[in-house]
């Protein structure tokens, strides 16, 4: 290696080694949310962040994956999972603190399909979906884990059509991941969030369970055991008041 | 829990197991005769983009694997160029099918296989071929009787690697066929789908025990051929 270029190297290295560590210092809270919440966080991340906090570091995925993560040691501050279940089984695993659990909002599950191919299909019990969908499939999360897929096989069982739709059924690792192959058209009827639907341009709504046919769809926070950042509790807090709620209604979120 | 893990596979795990191997199979049988061509041309032939052909080859290797699922998605879903044609001409569909995830598999594989046929066909002592071409063979006979035997071993050794490649192909595969159980869950996509159960885990175990074996015992088997028929000569890998 030449000097000169040896030189830049260094330099290279220097900078490379400096940076994380100041960075580290004014690095937000981590948190961990489920997918569906994906938009909203980040505006809600922006808000508080205005109001003098360092940002937070925003990570999501299916509640599941998030679980799994957590029940690993993630070294993360708040998990906002997208159904009790999970947060259930990471509080059963003494992963969480005490009285931090709260439920920040509440959400609705619809039926969507491309705008651009749309299938027809009337919602209601023994309603004719496999027959709309014809050679084409239904998206939607891992009906056996994610909680989205979870509310879906729920509301279809209800509905009486389950066992006749489950062999057309794609599973996702998350629900924006199925929303992604409505988007695109690959497959002509998914099940996601109402507020999914409303993030996405491509796809319309084809119908709205109805609340009965599946268990109450809630997000519950809650922060850590190992959370360790001093502002994480801050966050948790601006999600449950006035301000954070108000962004959660901006974006078709519920009350919880 | 350990009486789990250790318990004989459930017949849905066969099913996975079964139809692991048969898009891995399937993936290489369809895939190895190009490799041996692009194998060949790049061993043998000197052609303009040639750097780019052996790139083109290569990048499967480096390129992140979301990334080749959702250019396969772009050009074989039910809207991609490629996709519409074969399901208008043929009615052959390859998104959310088996056979979707056995092109996917093919794709992951081919860099490894090219590599791996092409180093033998390399170590070919042309002297050989120009040998038998003095006394009268033709291009044929000459390819059949001493290249391609001599090649052998790299040929062998690319459809082992390539079907151990295809056993643990997950990235392209999921991106593109997503999870469709008896069609798309092969063995990773069922470990990964294990992972996000509450009570998952034993299978996982179960499932990684499998694949680690399978993995293993190709690779081990793909050496013991090449040694074997290269006669303690060149070795290929």
């Amino acid at each position: 290696m030449k000097p000169p270029f040896l030189r830049a190297f260094c330099a290279l290295l220097l900078l490379l080694s400096a940076n994380p560590s100041s960075a580290a210092n004014d690095r937000g809270p981590v948190i961990l949310a489920a997918a569906s919440l994906q938009d909203v966080l980040a505006v809600a991340a922006v808000e508080w962040a205005r109001q003098g906090h360092a940002q937070p570091v925003l990570s999501f995925a299916g509640s599941s994956a998030l679980a799994r993560q957590i029940r690993a040691g993630a070294p993360a501050d708040l998990f906002i999972s997208a159904d009790e279940d999970w947060m259930d089984i990471v509080e059963k695993g003494g992963l969480i603190q005490p009285r931090t659990r709260a439920d920040i909002a509440g959400n609705q599950l619809v039926l969507v399909t491309p705008i651009r191919q749309p299938a027809q299909v009337k919602m209601g019990r023994g309603m004719p979906i496999a027959r709309a969908l014809g050679s084409s499939r239904l998206a939607m999360a891992d009906p056996d884990s994610v909680p989205a897929g979870k509310y879906g096989k729920a509301a279809l069982t209800q509905l009486g059509v389950w066992t006749a739709v489950s062999p057309k059924v794609v599973r996702a690792e998350n629900v924006r991941a199925a929303l992604a192959l409505v988007e695109r058209g690959e497959a002509r009827l998914g099940i996601v969030y109402a507020t999914d639907a409303r993030a996405s341009r491509k796809v319309r709504i084809a119908g709205i369970f109805p609340a009965w046919t599946h268990p109450p769809i809630r997000y519950p926070v809650a922060r850590l055991r190992t959370s360790r950042h001093a502002d994480a509790d801050a966050f948790r807090t601006f999600l449950l008041s006035p301000k954070g709620r108000a962004v959660l209604a901006r974006y078709g979120f519920s009350a919880p | 829990m350990s009486s789990d893990i250790y318990a004989a596979l459930s017949p849905e795990e066969w099913s996975i197991l079964a139809l692991s191997l048969k898009v891995s199979l399937v993936a290489v049988a369809a895939i190895l005769p190009a490799c041996f061509c692009i194998a060949w041309m790049l061993a043998r032939w000197r052609f303009p983009g040639k750097l780019l052909v052996d790139a083109l080859v290569h990048l499967p290797l480096v390129l992140p694997p979301v990334v080749t699922g959702w250019l396969l998605l772009l050009l074989f879903g039910m809207n991609g160029p490629i996709g519409r044609w074969l399901s208008d001409v043929f009615g052959i569909t390859l998104l959310f099918r088996w056979t979707g995830a056995a092109l996917a598999a093919a794709i992951m594989a081919v860099p490894l296989m090219v590599r791996a046929i092409r180093l033998s066909i390399e170590a070919i002592d042309t002297r050989l071929e120009s040998a038998a071409a003095t006394l009268g063979a033709s291009r044929l006979r000459i390819f059949f009787t001493i290249s391609l035997p001599l090649a052998l071993p790299g040929v062998l050794a690319a459809i082992i690697l390539g079907f151990a490649r295809s056993l643990g192909e997950f990235g392209a595969t999921i991106t593109f066929v997503s999870d469709v159980p008896g069609e798309t869950r092969t063995l990773p996509i069922a470990i990964y789908a294990a992972m996000q159960m509450p009570d998952g885990e034993a299978m996982v175990t179960r499932f990684a025990i499998l694949s680690t074996m399978l993995s293993l015992g190709a690779l081990m088997l793909s050496e013991i051929m090449v040694r074997r028929i290269a006669h303690g000569g060149r070795h290929v890998i």
